[in-house]
């Protein structure tokens, strides 16, 4: 069978687990085009209009993948660890696909669910599977594979990679001067890893002379730690993932500024990333921007927004940091 | 210590009458308005969610008249709701308020830790005591909320235009100003006997439509801009898809007959919707299935902008409203939106359902 896959949402962090599943099943798979200005308009005119941009990109996959496969894979991530869930959208999107993706292509959901455990979640690919005609035997050995390329993936994260290296490959990000310091570039997967929604922000900061660090560079058990300062447990997977990866990256001084990405009506960054830059201003007071992306977005803005930023952390390093009283004029926000 | 806490429709007669009985001092933040929306709106991130936003207004006007330590209610996700204590406490820290915040988790989430949070606010009562004040203001919740549907049910028919708003805010007013359950109680029954002599069109019939969508937005009226009241006037009898009462059942109460009432509302949803997705999409998804099966003319979803699940039960509704030939329109709102163009779009709707229900007649 000729599986699509959509490259949107956290195609970038999981798709060697995916790829590999389907593969080792001997189905084929397409992969949605890169996304591009046709796929965020189809997507935006399909979806409801209150969305979230990567929401509307990822309808904007799913209808690129019309008549190019024979069914479209939906992850419907409900929780990928314990006690934690992603966002109510990302336990939705089949839903919202089926209802506003017109004419619907057939779709093969997976229901991931690890709030209880990581076993109970690999049920869901048990269920679609073997709904598709594979054995049980089959599939767990399909399953093993795809784990074992998954977990080396994320080594390779821990390790200093990122999503953008492995899949676009590693010498378009390569500094060519000195480098000038370190940025920490936090948001979504799905926008930093996304050159056409996060207009090359990563890329961007590279070609200025810095090394960037991202939040699948860091280890779970220091994002757990650095949230603990807060008085109850986040809940949210990635927005303890932005957050935490942040904090540690401030805590520990691996980073001179930070560069936070969202999405215009992301819920769960409304709240994580106001902490980050609160605690921030609080007692780190690094030179900090946020950028918020929606379709109207233009390059233009955002240009700007990054200069006055790179600027800011030029200025910062000559005059050391000797910060005015009036500290809050430094930080773009 | 003087506690507050934020508003949600009716919900402080219920909390004030608890807190009343257990001896505690409490402050009502003053009735939401535009200012109250404005000092939220300026504490808050942009793209919080209204809700949020309000509480933080309600917080500040409340410090204001004296209080010092702040009450929620929590939950663990996947809404962001639950995790509203924690941002708000942040604010209030930066703003340098020295200001206690405790947030009650539903049980599940740590049977100590709740019940040493209710020990805390209520002053060390007893346990008997506390069980008592709990089922007073549970009681001061139902009736509330039989009085409001009465007066839903009079605003659609009622002959002279305004009496049953005139009646709930007089109500109201006085609320805030007797002590404890039992008076409450009284106040609430004389309420109905008034509202009950409010006298009525004969023979009119009106239109029915069903509200569904995010809690808060349903049950605050300043959030909704009145919308009860507006649809009223315009004729129209309307049914709640989530009250208080149907809150406080799910979260607090262990009302067995109940559980079985919602597993059995909540699988109206199926197809379209079969798990639950955070906050009241679900239960969106299934009123207004209900709905139609009750007959009801026509269905309007309320959300803030912005909403998480009520986006995802937004996506749904134009399905539903092909498959079972039922209007149903979709109000999102946030601090911008206009008197003006609200009215607008309900009275488009309530013609619309007039011409229909004029055809099938
Ligand atoms: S986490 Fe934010 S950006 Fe991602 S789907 Fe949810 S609301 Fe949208
Ligand atoms: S249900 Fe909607 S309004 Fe409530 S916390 Fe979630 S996003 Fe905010």
């Amino acid at each position: 069978m000729k599986i699509g896959i959509p490259r949107a949402l956290l195609y970038p962090i999981f798709y060697p687990m995916w790829e590999t599943f389907f593969k080792e099943l001997g189905h084929s798979i397409v992969n949605s085009t890169r996304t591009n200005k046709r796929i965020l308009d189809s997507g935006a005119k399909a979806c409801v209009e209150d969305a979230c941009l990567p929401v509307k990109i990822m309808h904007g996959h799913v209808i690129d993948l019309i008549d190019r496969c024979d069914a479209v894979f939906i992850p419907r991530l409900i929780s990928i660890s314990q006690e934690e869930y992603i966002c109510p959208k990302f336990i939705g999107i089949p839903e919202m696909i089926k209802n506003s993706v017109k004419p619907c292509p057939s779709l093969i959901v997976l229901d991931y669910n690890a709030k209880k455990s990581t076993n109970m979640a690999y049920k869901g690919y048990y269920k679609l599977a073997s709904d598709l005609g594979s054995s049980k035997k089959d599939i767990k050995q399909a399953l093993e594979r795809a784990l074992g390329q998954q977990r080396a993936y994320e080594r390779a994260l821990l390790g200093g990679s990122n999503p953008l290296l492995a899949l676009e490959g590693l010498e378009t990000f390569s500094i060519r001067k000195e480098i000038k310091g370190t940025i920490g570039l936090i948001g979504h997967p799905y926008l930093i890893y996304d050159r056409y929604i996060s207009m090359d922000v990563y890329k961007k900061l590279i070609s200025h002379d810095y090394r960037v660090i991202v939040p699948e560079n860091i280890r779970p058990e220091a994002i757990e730690k650095a949230c603990s300062i807060y008085p109850k447990k986040l809940f949210w997977s990635y927005g303890k993932h932005l957050l935490g990866s942040g904090l540690y990256m401030l805590e520990q001084g691996l980073v001179d500024g930070l560069v936070l990405v969202t999405s215009f009506a992301c819920g769960i960054d409304s709240f994580v990333l106001e902490l980050l830059q609160r605690k921030n201003n609080r007692d780190y007071k690094k030179p900090l921007t946020i950028i918020t992306i929606d379709e109207h977005s233009g390059h233009a803005g955002f240009d700007t927004r990054l200069e006055a930023f790179i600027d800011m952390m030029e200025w910062r390093k000559e005059n050391g940091n000797n910060i005015s009283s009036h500290g809050k004029g430094l930080y773009i926000s | 210590m003087v506690i507050t806490f934020p508003h949600m429709g009716k919900v402080y007669i219920s909390v004030k009458a608890l807190f009343d009985d257990l001896r505690v001092r409490t402050v009502i933040p003053p009735p939401i308005s535009k200012k109250t929306l404005e000092i939220g709106t300026k504490l808050s991130p942009e793209m919080a969610c209204l809700p949020l936003k309000i509480n933080m207004g309600n917080y500040i006007e409340a410090i204001k008249e004296g209080a010092d330590t702040i009450v929620l209610t929590g939950s663990c996700g996947p809404c962001r709701f639950g995790y509203y204590g924690v941002v708000e406490k942040d604010i209030l820290k930066d703003l340098g308020y020295d200001i206690e915040v405790v947030i009650l988790d539903a049980p599940k989430t740590g049977h100590l830790n709740f019940i040493n949070n209710i020990k805390k606010i209520s002053g060390y009562s007893s346990i008997p005591d506390l069980a008592k004040a709990f089922r007073a203001a549970y009681k001061v919740t139902l009736e509330v909320d039989k009085l409001i549907d009465l007066l839903l049910y009079k605003r659609a028919r009622e002959t002279r235009v305004g009496e049953a708003d005139r009646c709930l805010a007089s109500f109201e007013r006085m609320a805030r100003q007797v002590h404890g359950s039992s008076q409450i109680l009284d106040l609430t029954e004389q309420f109905m006997e008034r509202a009950s002599n409010i006298r009525e069109e004969r023979g009119f019939k009106p239109l029915t439509i069903g509200l569904v969508g995010e809690i808060y937005t349903l049950i605050e009226p300043y959030v909704n801009l009145n919308i009860e009241s507006k649809l009223g006037r315009l004729g129209v009898e309307v049914h709640r898809g989530i009250t208080l009462t149907d809150w406080i059942k799910t979260h607090l109460s262990l009302d067995m007959k109940y559980r079985q009432e919602r597993k059995t509302m909540l699988a109206k949803a199926e197809p379209y919707l079969n798990l639950c997705i955070g906050g009241h999409a679900w239960e969106t998804i299934a009123s207004t299935i209900d709905f139609y099966e009750k007959g009801l003319d026509g269905i309007i979803q309320v959300l803030p902008f912005g909403c998480m699940p009520e986006i995802v039960a937004e996506s749904i509704m134009p399905t539903i409203g092909t498959d079972l030939q039922i209007p149903i329109m979709t109000l999102s709102v946030d601090e911008l939106t206009g008197e003006a163009g609200y009215m607008t779009r309900l009275e488009a709707f309530v013609d619309l359902l007039k011409q229909k229900k004029g055809k099938v007649i």
